[in-house]
């Protein structure tokens, strides 16, 4: 009786051996998703302070703050379910791309309105344009911004904006002490209901972080060689756009090692593939991706494109398939 | 004790046999499918030639009623064509295309007078206040443009993503609407867009200025959009080119409805085009935002994912369309599921249809958008979180019929590196 458990886990399939999931779970929620957002919730918190301390648009510590803690946005945000859309808080913390010059529009009302600026709660109903780190970049970056209104309007705007973004970072970062268990103990109570599921959850934000730096963050900017978009490059008044392909691809290298774990092969493909890539992105010294409105550098831009996108191929026919896990939905379906 | 047992036993055999009730086969749910498409189609396009009718009463006696019965069938037109919907994200042949018919958000200054606060071109768009209306010759990348004759290619080859940009909307249902109802000026206030029919009056009591050329442009866009309407129920008739692509490998055209389910409900109407215009308080980020028609617009998309996952769908003249089901696939397999899916589909269409109704009662969707407004915000949360929770089970019920495979075949990016070259 005794060798029967024995015998049937022999005759057990090899993949199903490997499919345990629980510690994937726990350690990209452990190693991967708890960090990110404590120190989000820290840098933000130092970027308030920071606007507290000093708020002129060219406040060298205002700035640095700035940058350090939308670097550590970048490396979270592909990190897009659960806490992060609660309350639209991830929405408000990084509203780009904004087609329709939402940003501006709502920045210019806000510096006319003089009342709400210094109440969170009121401007937490406000529109997500005029929040989070891209309304803050135009107000410390954008020479447009930094003549509108007096300076203690703007000042007032400043700090609105900053509180705001640790006041969602915050949230979020307190939200994932519960969701964790969440994501890592799936059942029929939870939103999921398997751990292939909460596996699916963790594959769909790999491939959709991998899409959004190819389609929107390359993508955009690129537009098409007749008619390539320089302007529409992700933060480049602050000089960031390429430094946001950089970060996510850092981020997401990280993630896809702890989701491949269990299948070396694939592993080492997906290593290669990101240090290529990430290698490439180092080397184009194209700050706001300007080049994409030559030939040459435009080029260069779309040899890093293709590689991100071998990286999806990779992922899509690759470790989704070994894993067991199909591609989903994610929000950048439709048009 | 006999008779107890017998019922017992009635009843066990019929949970039995409903429990494995045989499934259908994949080729008779996409033959409902395409049935389902033809018709719809079909029905658009019959809307479509009533609506030019009226478009072509109001162009020659302009008046109150005439533009009136215009926007009404305007309206009525667009009923049909939301269901199809639908068809997009899962079918190359209708999402290539679907951008002449329907494409938004756009910015009207393109097509003809808009109010000072709307403002001139943009740093994303040039060409945002074009005006051709009022413009017979202009430049466009490089290039003088002879527009003296507005006419169905003017629109559909030189204008529509002029520039290569997508807001530059020339054609299709939304350059109508805005045709029709011009634009809505009452904020977050009651009321749509209110041109006046005068706009099409020719000589002196013209208002709004080049009553001809506006006349020319509303005539060429409606005669556009029944020729491209023609164009699409085509590809669904017997022997239709969608039809075959459909048809050509079963598991990938199952794969094909529910990526065109789960698109349309997650990405496209939760994402798009419901959260991001509550998030931005902006009210004209709606659909339908000329006419205020949005709660309509979303309404009919939720209905059309619904009536395809069921495999049933009633005619604009009441003949019903139905056959073997999605439903009826995923019942064989996993009948909880589809008790899932029915429930969470019903869902949905119960909260879009709050939206509706007090629409209709007066509370319109722009109103709804307003910063602070709480029963605004529920209303369409509640359709949003429906269509979230929804694709949830959509997901599901692709993992359950091991369509898993096949849903990353469907990506050009994926498939064919070099595609995203082209």
């Amino acid at each position: 009786m005794r060798t029967i458990p024995f015998v049937t886990a022999l005759l057990l399939p090899l993949t199903a051996m490997a499919q345990d999931r629980g510690p994937i779970l726990d350690d990209v929620t452990q190693s991967h998703i708890l960090p990110r957002f404590a120190q989000l919730a820290e840098a933000t918190q130092q970027l308030k302070a920071a606007a507290e301390a000093e708020c002129a648009a060219d406040a060298p510590g205002l700035r640095d703050a700035y940058h350090a803690a939308f670097d550590d946005w970048i490396s979270a945000s592909h990190l897009r379910f659960g806490p992060t859309e609660t309350g639209d808080r991830a929405f408000a913390i990084a509203f780009w791309p904004d087609t329709k010059g939402f940003t501006p529009k709502a920045l210019s009302q806000l510096i006319a309105a003089d009342t709400g600026l210094d109440d969170p709660d009121a401007f937490a109903q406000t529109s997500i344009a005029g929040r989070g780190f891209f309304a803050l970049e135009q107000m410390l970056y954008d020479p447009a911004f930094a003549a509108t209104g007096e300076a203690e309007q703007r000042c007032a705007v400043i700090r609105a904006i900053t509180t705001d973004i640790n006041r969602n970072a915050d949230a979020i970062a307190e939200d994932w002490q519960s969701y964790a268990l969440v994501l890592t103990q799936p059942g029929a109570d939870s939103p999921y209901r398997s751990d292939e599921e909460a596996l699916q959850e963790l594959f769909k934000a790999l491939s959709a972080g991998l899409q959004f730096t190819s389609e929107t963050r390359l993508g955009r900017p690129l537009g098409t060689f007749d008619r390539p978009r320089p302007n529409r490059a992700e933060a480049r008044r602050s000089g960031r756009a390429l430094r946001h392909v950089e970060l996510s691809l850092v981020a997401l290298r990280d993630l896809a090692a702890r989701l491949s774990v269990d299948h070396p092969d694939i592993a080492t493909s997906l290593d290669a593939g990101f240090n290529k890539a990430i290698t490439r992105a180092q080397k184009l010294e194209d700050p706001v991706l300007a080049g994409v409105a030559t030939p040459q550098g435009r080029l260069r831009v779309e040899a890093l494109q293709q590689e991100i996108n071998d990286l999806r191929a990779i992922v899509a026919t690759e470790l989704g398939p070994t894993l067991g896990i199909s591609a989903g939905f994610n929000s950048l379906d439709g048009d | 004790m006999t008779k107890l047992f017998t019922a017992t036993s009635a009843m066990t055999l019929c949970i039995a046999s409903a429990a494995m009730a045989e499934a259908p086969s994949k080729a008779d749910v996409l033959d409902t499918y395409a049935n389902i498409a033809e018709a719809k189609y079909d029905d658009s396009l019959i809307a479509a030639k009533i609506l030019q009718t009226a478009v072509n009463a109001l162009i020659a006696d302009p008046s109150d009623a005439t533009l009136n019965q215009a926007r009404a069938a305007w309206i009525a037109a667009r009923v049909p064509y939301q269901q199809t919907e639908v068809y997009r994200f899962g079918n190359a042949i209708v999402d290539d295309w679907e951008g002449k018919v329907n494409a938004w958000p756009l910015d009207e200054g393109l097509i003809d007078y808009v109010d000072a606060a709307y403002g001139g071109p943009t740093d994303e768009n040039e060409f945002a206040a074009l005006n051709v209306i009022a413009n017979p010759s202009f430049e466009l990348s490089g290039e003088t443009i002879d527009a003296s004759e507005i006419t169905p290619e003017l629109l559909g080859e030189t204008l529509h993503e002029a520039d290569g940009i997508e807001a530059n909307v020339a054609t299709g249902y939304h350059a109508i609407e805005f045709l029709l109802w011009g634009q809505d000026l009452n904020g977050h206030g009651a009321g749509a867009g209110n041109r006046p029919y005068t706009d099409y009056v020719q000589g002196d009591a013209c208002t709004g200025g080049n009553c001809d050329r506006r006349s020319q442009y509303l005539s060429a866009a409606t005669d556009l959009l029944v020729s491209d309407l023609e164009w699409m129920a085509a590809q669904w008739q017997q022997g239709g080119e969608a039809r075959a692509a459909l048809l050509t490998n079963e598991d990938a055209g199952v794969a094909a409805i529910l990526t065109g389910m789960g698109s349309l409900s997650y990405g496209e109407q939760a994402g798009e085009r419901m959260r991001l215009g509550l998030m931005l308080n902006d009210p004209e980020e709606e659909h339908d935002c000329f006419a205020d028609n949005t709660h309509n617009s979303h309404y009919y998309d939720g209905l059309g994912i619904q009536n395809v996952y069921l495999g049933s769908y009633t005619r604009i003249d009441g003949t019903p369309v139905s056959g073997a089901s999605l439903s009826d696939l995923v019942i064989a397999t996993d009948p909880s599921l589809d008790t899932e899916m029915q429930a969470k589909l019903a869902t949905t269409m119960q909260a879009l249809g709050r939206i509706k109704s007090t629409a209709e009662a007066g509370f319109a969707y722009d109103q709804m958008l307003e910063a602070g407004n709480a029963g605004g915000e529920a209303l369409i949360m509640g359709g949003v979180n429906g269509l979230v929770d929804q694709t949830k089970t959509i997901e599901r019920i692709v993992s359950t019929l091991e369509l898993d495979q096949i849903e990353f075949e469907g990506s050009d990016s994926l498939d064919n590196p070099n595609a995203v070259f082209q």
